[in-house]
């Protein structure tokens, strides 16, 4: 819109005559040149009053506002956090976003965590009384808590703690679990400097609350050995079917269980190796039915612990299934009998009683772990270990 | 090139050498030549104080946090995975730092939540911890990522007043900061002289020209 239109319709607008608005048209126009006109008197005489060419003072007033305008922008983009320069010249960024194929612990985390249990493990084995069920329940968790404090208390009658497979140094850190569900898991193992077997060491954590305790410990069967895991830094998957394994951790348990029952039952084809684990708990079985045949019924049931099971998958795809049994003993006396329980001292220990008139029973978990292949073949014995760990009789 | 293009061009980079010049000059001032970002809250609410990954992993250089309460209890101060931190603290009461603010040092606080703080010292999430009486300090580097920094007694006592400093140090950014603004001054003098000379040239040829077109009338 030019200067002549503008005054147009401000004419308009007050409603001026013809001859008015030409007037005013006039005027308008005379005073625009006269401003003009006096502008460059203006820049003129500003100009000799600094002692000035007009041309430089021209350029000094540009280079003035090409300051002001970068001194504006600075102050703009140091005013806005929005505009993020700031932020740009720190280097801040968004966090990174939390990966799911890492280890939620360090390396040094589950070595100072082994470490704490180990230690603790110690106490609850070399002290006594409320300090020992302490110490005891902060390393154990579970049937490994079941079965710490059986050992405990059978210390008397049960190798001594030296002999604990707890009292060993430097345990070596083999997996721990990928990403950030629950349960959490670490794998060691154990050497002791006397020859004895190697240990497998499962500590399991099943909240963000609650810390890593040991869940089971158990004695390598010669000559087995472990296949490598994933890298630490990257952990290892928690298998939590059976997908991708030879056989279901959950089944193979069970069917384990099933084929240690005395009386045997009609067992299917298993899908594991034979071992001499279960060959003496078998012998076992069969030597105590013999020892009370006259005077009582012997029968003994395996039964998979209730959420004991777990699966943690290896570098080669197959998998290490750690799982608890439970063994019950179970002696019917005959009538008219009375049985002698002086020879048992772990059960005379549990429960006080050295004759049974009517019944008794033994309370033993079995832990074992099992290597699964991934495809076909059958799964193999790793370790076993059991422990007394309650008895009863009347 | 048309004078009027190199003139504005200059222009253009003049404006944008003033203000690397003012912006280096600034962070050289304000970082200083530790290179060192401080940020600071108190916070007053009841419960723990908690450092998201936003904060605490938004830049790549170590994060030294310092907590101090008054009273000169025992301050604790942990990180952990993110997820892990939030699920403990998911119904505790806590006040969280939801920004930064540079160069103001200051820190937004946002207090959430209602609940009873979890004993948090039991659980094995934490990868590094630091506790001390009146005033903690611990330095978390960037290599787990996104972590959570948490702030308590130690226990599950709730914290009623503690202040809260972040700083993040590098010296690079001094560097950096001090070369922005030299690179600037060397932007800025040149684009200003070439206007400068650009000008005189253009008043020249122009008389030059008037002087033509007034012999050959």
């Amino acid at each position: 819109m030019t200067p002549q239109d503008l005054i147009s319709k401000a004419a308009a607008a007050l409603r001026l005559s013809r001859q008015e608005r030409q007037d005013l048209f006039t005027k308008a126009a005379e005073a625009l040149r006269l401003t003009r006109q006096d502008r460059q008197d203006l820049t003129t005489k500003a100009a000799g009053v600094l002692r000035l060419r007009r041309e430089d003072l021209i350029r000094i007033v540009h280079v003035l506002i090409v300051v002001v305008v970068g001194v504006c922008v600075f102050a703009v983009i140091a005013s806005v956090p929005g505009w993020g320069a700031t932020h740009a010249l720190l280097g801040i960024h968004e966090a990174p976003n939390a990966g799911t194929t890492s280890a939620p612990l360090t390396v040094d985390q589950a070595k100072n965590i082994l470490n704490r249990d180990f230690a603790a493990s110690y106490l609850g084995q070399t002290t006594s009384g409320s300090a020992s069920e302490a110490a005891l329940r902060t390393a154990y968790t579970d049937q490994g808590l079941r079965g710490a404090d059986g050992r405990v208390k059978l210390a008397s009658v049960q190798p001594a703690a030296s002999t604990s497979p707890l009292l060993v140094p430097h345990p070596q850190l083999l997996a721990v679990s990928r990403g950030f569900g629950y349960p959490r898991f670490i794998v060691a193992q154990t050497v002791t400097t006397d020859g004895s077997l190697p240990i497998l060491h499962l500590l399991v954590s099943p909240d963000v609350a609650t810390p890593y305790r040991i869940n089971m410990s158990v004695e390598m069967v010669p000559p087995a050995t472990v296949k490598p895991f994933d890298v630490l830094p990257s952990g290892s998957p928690l298998v939590t079917s059976g997908t991708g394994l030879a056989v279901a951790p959950d089944t193979l348990l069970n069917l384990y269980a099933a084929q240690m029952a005395f009386p045997a039952k009609a067992a299917s084809k298993s899908p594991f190796v034979a071992d001499s684990f279960s060959d003496q708990v078998r012998a076992g079985a069969a030597a105590a039915s013999s020892a009370v045949a006259s005077q009582a019924t012997f029968t003994q049931s395996h039964t998979v612990a209730p959420n004991s099971v777990y699966a943690v998958r290896q570098a080669d795809g197959d998998a290490l299934v750690f799982g608890v049994l439970v063994r019950t003993d179970s002696f019917a006396v005959k009538s008219d009998q009375n049985v002698s329980t002086a020879a048992n001292k772990a059960f005379v220990l549990l429960t006080g009683k050295k004759v049974i008139t009517k019944s008794a029973s033994i309370t033993t978990l079995e832990f074992v772990i099992f290597a699964v292949p991934h495809s076909g073949g059958q799964s193999t014995l790793v370790a076993a270990r059991e422990q007394v760990v309650a008895g009863s009789g009347s | 090139m048309p004078v009027s293009t190199r003139r504005a061009l200059g222009a253009v980079v003049a404006a944008l050498g003033i203000v690397f010049v003012a912006l280096g000059a600034w962070m050289v001032v304000i970082l200083g030549p530790s290179g060192e970002a401080q940020f600071s809250a108190t916070s007053k609410a009841l419960g723990a104080v908690v450092i998201p990954p936003g904060v605490l992993n938004a830049v790549d250089v170590p994060v030294q946090i310092t907590a101090t309460r008054p009273d000169g209890g025992p301050v604790s101060i942990v990180t952990a995975p993110s997820n892990d931190a939030r699920a403990i603290l998911a119904n505790s009461a806590v006040t969280t730092a939801s920004a930064v603010h540079f160069p103001d040092g200051t820190l937004d606080l946002h207090a959430s939540g209602a609940g009873a703080l979890t004993d948090l010292s039991s659980s094995d999430i934490w990868r590094l911890a630091a506790k001390s009486p009146g005033s903690a300090h611990l330095m978390v580097d960037q290599s787990k990522a996104p972590e959570t920094a948490v702030v308590t007694s130690g226990d599950a006592t709730d914290l009623g007043d503690v202040t809260v400093t972040l700083t993040w140090a590098n010296r690079g950014w001094f560097f950096e900061a001090l070369a922005a603004a030299t690179i600037g001054a060397v932007l800025a003098v040149f684009a200003v002289n070439d206007l400068w000379q650009g000008r005189a040239l253009a008043v020249r040829s122009d008389v030059g020209e008037t002087k033509t077109s007034e012999a050959t009338v």
